[in-house]
């Protein structure tokens, strides 16, 4: 039977819990230590994990492409892929085909080396974000102690690669879609920020892991205690705000079709395109997994306590891409039925409505919190 | 002030979002019409005007319907010791003129639809195969 504590602090300790139950952890590490280089066992682990993560969070943004077109098929009645693989499950593999055997076009007036690293600027911190969010009991690449303000401040890097995008294809549109996306990541970050500190509140912590064993305990043995039930204004403003940061429909300035070709990516092609094209479904499924870990209670369910301990991180990984699922899916959901809303309506939204709720619910928070009401 | 005096409560977005749930989970007559092209394919009707079709014994090579072309589509060539019509499809635009023309009803149009092609000279569709033999075929 599993305890409720936490048993490992990070994936390492797990891998390394796993070879020693083997029984092949000592005699590898043995050899190393003859060699006098054990560090090098240290940094192959970490290198497996974090393949671990990339394969598999590579893998979960090509069904992400798949599930997307999914459901806007199921919205609209129509099927959707269905001839490459099952159900057309194989779609994303030949569309990566499809594009890496695609001319990489530089524009001639462009910028050649900015135009070149942005697509890379953009990709990498999509992944970055996923190393502090907690998959599972124990399934962590790292429990960084500050991971809430990582996690901000990895995501504030995507406006400067679009920026650099937008500005190195030298095309009007390019520019005018960098130049919305910025605007708006800009004013969204700050609701989106403020929402979460209210969290932080009630954890005093920064660190995702104890956000989530904060949310593990019930009321009345049932009733999970999920910030979504402590903080409903803040779980609205904080999946408003990270739905505008992805740049989703009913906020998709940066590529709005009909107005801008395609907004920062207009000029980009191929391969480049492509990451641009998966670095957007990263971000969707990042910032799903992040609204899950601060209010729908991470990997933690009420009745985990009742299975044997070994089951546990499989479980609570399970229930974890169930919830993330169904952010993800809502997100879908909402990006089939609203339009597009206008720039000024976006500006106002954020400016007058967002920002002002969010500190209201912070001070609310604090308040609350201080008289002892929770 | 003016952006105050509007909804804000945005409850619009709750009735569409629960229109869309209803296509997603299919309550009520909401069926997936969509046909799957290749491996499926849509009902022609009798009258639809697709690739022409010529019978070997009523046509005469009277050359009425090389006169009735518009796009002056079809020309009378020799095939067999008769003469019968050649129709160059990638000039057609299946007005059906040749058909109401033909004085022995020997012309008339199919449902084949399927006729694009990877050259110019194979859509000029000669007699060898656009006859048709009505005694053999019935």
């Amino acid at each position: 039977m599993w305890t409720g504590d936490i048993m490992f602090a990070n994936a390492y300790e797990l891998i390394v819990y796993i070879l020693n139950f083997i029984g092949i952890y000592e005699p590898i590490n043995n050899i190393f230590k003859m060699l006098g280089i054990e560090y090098v066992l240290r940094i192959i682990i970490v290198f497996v994990e974090i393949a671990i993560l990339l394969v598999f969070a590579l893998l979960t943004i090509m069904f992400l492409t798949w599930m997307e077109r999914k459901v806007v098929a199921m919205v609209q009645a129509r099927y959707g892929p269905m001839v490459t693989g099952p159900r057309g499950l194989l779609q994303p593999v030949m569309d990566g085909i499809k594009l890496i055997g695609k001319e990489d076009i530089i524009p001639a007036k462009a910028d050649r080396w900015i135009f070149t690293l942005a697509p890379f600027l953009i990709f990498i911190p999509a992944l970055l974000i996923f190393i502090p969010i907690p998959f599972g009991e124990s399934l962590i690449i790292s429990d960084l102690n500050v991971g809430l303000l990582y996690i901000i401040a990895i995501s504030a890097v995507s406006p400067i690669a679009i920026l650099l995008a937008g500005w190195a294809s030298n095309n009007k549109y390019s520019l005018m879609g960098a130049i919305r996306a910025v605007a708006q990541d800009i004013s969204y970050t700050i609701p989106l920020a403020l929402s979460a500190i209210a969290i932080v509140l009630f954890t005093g912590s920064l660190s995702t892991v104890e956000i989530v064993s904060a949310q593990s305990e019930t009321w009345f043995g049932f009733i999970p205690k999920w910030f979504i039930f402590l903080q409903p204004l803040g779980f609205l403003l904080f999946l408003i705000a990270s739905i505008a940061e992805m740049g989703r429909i009913p906020f998709d300035f940066q590529e709005s079709e009909q107005e801008l070709v395609a907004g920062f990516f207009t000029e980009y092609s191929g391969m480049k395109f492509a990451m641009f094209f998966l670095a957007e479904y990263a971000h969707l499924f990042s910032v799903s997994a992040i609204v899950v870990t601060l209010f729908l209670g991470g990997w933690s369910f009420p009745f985990l306590t009742v299975l044997p301990a070994a089951l546990v991180p499989i479980v609570s990984l399970g229930i974890f891409l169930i919830k993330t699922y169904a952010v993800i899916f809502f997100a879908m959901w909402l990006r089939d039925t609203v339009p597009r809303v206008r720039i000024d309506q976006l500006m106002n939204l954020g400016w007058k409505i967002m920002i002002p709720l969010a500190l209201l619910n912070l001070l609310a928070t604090g308040f609350l919190l201080t008289v002892g009401v929770f | 002030m003016a952006w105050i005096n509007k909804n804000w409560t945005m409850f619009g977005i709750v009735k569409g979002l629960i229109v869309t749930m209803k296509h997603i989970i299919r309550i009520g007559n909401r069926p997936t019409v969509t046909v799957q092209y290749p491996y499926q394919k849509m009902k022609v009707w009798p009258r639809f005007r697709g690739l022409h079709a010529v019978d070997e014994n009523a046509c005469i090579g009277c050359g009425i319907c090389e006169v009735s072309c518009p796009n002056g589509t079809i020309q009378i060539v020799k095939y067999k010791t008769k003469w019968y019509p050649q129709v160059n499809i990638g000039m057609c635009l299946f007005c059906g003129l040749c058909v109401d023309a033909c004085p022995m009803n020997a012309m008339k149009m199919t449902g084949n639809y399927e006729l694009a092609d990877y050259t110019r000279e194979s859509l000029v569709y000669g007699p060898d195969r656009l006859l048709f033999n009505k005694e053999v075929k019935q």
